[in-house]
């Protein structure tokens, strides 16, 4: 009897020691609860500015691109829509082999981007989930490889490309990279987060490893994939070192080598009239793409922004 | 019924995998490339930095000679040297910045968190070679739209990228505007995973929101913030997009990065001190991970 006894007063007599504290702050809650509003305007004031700030210069980019190309450099500040142009675009169409870059991104985009995103969480799940020979080896290398500077493994990947030869291929631009180290460490962590049950309870109900694999995890670490793809997307669009180094004909250039080819040209000139043209021509092509990007992003943000709290390191 | 034929006819049935088979197969196709495109150019990689060879011919041996070289080399550690500033320039601030929005954004009493989601993100998914070369037209010297806000309010002009003095600061903008976001998303995730309880109980205990930022919430975050250090350091040392585009290096050399410095030795078509250059970023990078992660030990 005693024991139900004191488990029932222990509480009741922790109750006014908790309650104490409370009091003076309900006796100046007015003061407190204005310093709380000033600070969640102050914040808010603090994030608003910060976020145009962030937005500012690719505005910037949007608006000035259909701006004349004289205005861009003789008043970068001012707007007029009443002198907006699609003068820019139209000469950068001309000028540059633009369709051409955004056709090579999009093949790679698809063949590249299905690649990782299947490999990518079938290999983490042989990692995340079973025992066998070599594994920890193996995922050592990924994590040193993830370690190394792209550009190191430049020179000898386009030396196999040469005797490949591979160099201007679509093969050049999908196979290398196309399961990079830090997708496999990521999904790894996601996966090994699965329960172990939910695996064995379809053992028993007699799937296969490989369907465990695609009717259980793949669902279950649907967040994260989501994530992945948005991210994969991204990395393969922007790519642009390894594309100019082994694609660079204009045949096979991606989007981003032809924007970094019209890059070139701005530098080389600096003088006058010619660099306003450049200019406006690279606000356009910059623009252009932008906007499929941020279309992409805007839409999925809410699942990229959930993969990756889904999937990071836990504090 | 023996075990074999238990097994054939299961087998027949369906074709199962075995399971101690498995795993192999699963990983082959990942395997396959990773072999092929990543670990095949680096063992390729390591050979070269023990030989000096220009990109034909028959490659010489030449030991450490290439490593002793670079030890020896004012140029090589003028790199690094530029790379830790920057480093210096972005990782502390972008801890600090990222840490402030990413507790403002957790705070359910903050609106329009999804605009600022959104805002923050938009420089982290935009392709390089267009900011950069956003950059290069928003802060040129005599064009720019910088400059152009600095004369609106009575200030000279600033060479921002033809300077050595502002050249790396420039740089090192661009870099925080770019990644920020991403940062602020990965905080934001370790910030989730706190029990709410805590801050109830501190509120209660009268602690002031200052209070409970530093006793309660960086604590706790300790592991994320580390994986953040880590991950930027690994982004700073091998920074080559941002310096290539917006500076290719200058003015004299105060942008050339440790990544950048890196390039210069393939185009030059000196591929085995190339080659030595990588590894040496490597145990540095190594090494500052290393000291990273033993700072977060430490402290457990």
């Amino acid at each position: 009897m005693t024991a139900p006894v004191s488990a029932h007063t222990a509480p009741a007599a922790a109750l006014p020691r908790r309650a104490a504290p409370v009091g003076p702050s309900r006796r100046d809650g007015g003061r407190r609860a204005r310093r709380e509003l000033a600070g969640t305007l102050g914040s808010q004031a603090f994030l608003l500015v910060l976020a145009l700030a962030f937005l500012a210069p690719v505005v910037w980019a949007l608006v000035s691109a259909f701006k004349p190309a004289t205005q861009i450099i003789s008043d970068p500040l001012g707007v007029d829509p009443s002198a907006f142009t699609v003068e820019n675009f139209r000469r950068m169409f001309t000028d540059v082999p633009i369709g051409r870059g955004f056709l090579n991104t999009a093949v790679v985009l698809v063949v590249k981007g299905s690649i990782t995103l299947f490999c990518a969480p079938l290999a983490a799940y042989a990692f995340a989930k079973y025992t066998f020979r070599g594994r920890d080896l193996l995922f050592g290398t990924v994590l040193i490889t993830l370690m190394l500077p792209t550009i190191v493994l430049i020179i000898p990947l386009l030396l196999e490309m040469k005797e490949l030869g591979w160099v201007n291929t679509y093969q050049a631009l999908i196979l290398p990279g196309a399961v990079d180290a830090f997708a496999i460490f990521w999904m790894r962590q996601v996966i090994a987060a699965v329960p172990d049950e939910l695996l064995d309870a379809a053992r028993v109900d007699g799937a296969t490893e490989f369907g465990i694999f695609w009717r259980i995890v793949l669902p279950v670490i649907r967040p994260a994939l989501a994530g992945l793809a948005v991210l994969t997307v991204m990395n393969i669009y922007n790519d642009f070192v390894w594309p100019v180094v082994a694609a660079s004909s204009s045949r096979m250039a991606t989007l981003q080598v032809v924007l970094s080819t019209l890059a070139q040209n701005i530098t080389g000139n600096r003088i006058g009239a010619d660099y306003a043209t450049v200019t406006g021509e690279l606000l356009a092509a910059a623009s252009i793409a932008l906007i499929p990007l941020l279309l992409i992003f805007v839409a999925l943000q809410r699942h990229f922004i959930n993969g990756i709290l889904a999937g990071s390191v836990k504090g | 019924m023996t075990a074999a034929a238990v097994a054939t006819a299961r087998g027949r049935r369906r074709p199962h995998l075995p399971r101690a088979v498995a795993p192999y197969v699963f990983v082959l196709p990942f395997v396959a490339l990773f072999v092929a495109f990543s670990v095949y150019p680096m063992v390729f990689t390591l050979r070269l930095s023990f030989t000096s060879w220009r990109g034909s011919g028959a490659a010489e041996w030449v030991g450490l000679g290439n490593y002793t070289y670079l030890l020896g080399n004012d140029a090589f550690w003028s790199s690094l040297g530029n790379s830790a500033v920057l480093w210096l320039l972005i990782v502390p601030v972008q801890m600090v910045l990222a840490l402030v929005v990413a507790v403002l954004l957790d705070n359910a009493k903050v609106r329009m968190r999804g605009f600022y989601r959104i805002a923050f993100l938009v420089p982290f998914v935009t392709p390089l070679v267009a900011v950069a070369q956003i950059w290069v037209v928003v802060f040129d010297r005599d064009y720019g739209a910088v400059n152009g806000l600095l004369n609106l309010v009575g200030l000279p002009d600033v060479g921002w990228l033809t300077t050595t003095a502002w050249a790396k600061p420039t740089l090192a903008l661009l870099f925080l505007w770019k990644t920020t976001g991403f940062i602020v998303i990965i905080l934001l995730s370790g910030l989730q995973s706190i029990d709410r309880s805590v801050y109830e109980a501190a509120s209660i205990d009268g602690a002031s929101p200052r209070r409970q930022l530093w006793s309660i919430t960086v604590p706790l975050v300790r592991r994320t913030l580390m994986f953040s250090v880590v991950l930027q350091t690994l982004a700073v040392f091998q920074m080559f997009a941002e310096p290539y585009v917006v500076t290719d290096g200058g003015p004299y050399g105060s942008t050339t990065t440790a990544g950048l410095h890196l390039y210069d030795h393939i185009t030059r078509a000196d591929l085995g001190t190339g080659a030595a250059n990588s590894f040496l970023l490597v145990i540095v990078v190594m090494a500052l991970s290393l000291l990273f992660v033993r700072l977060l030990r430490s402290e457990d």
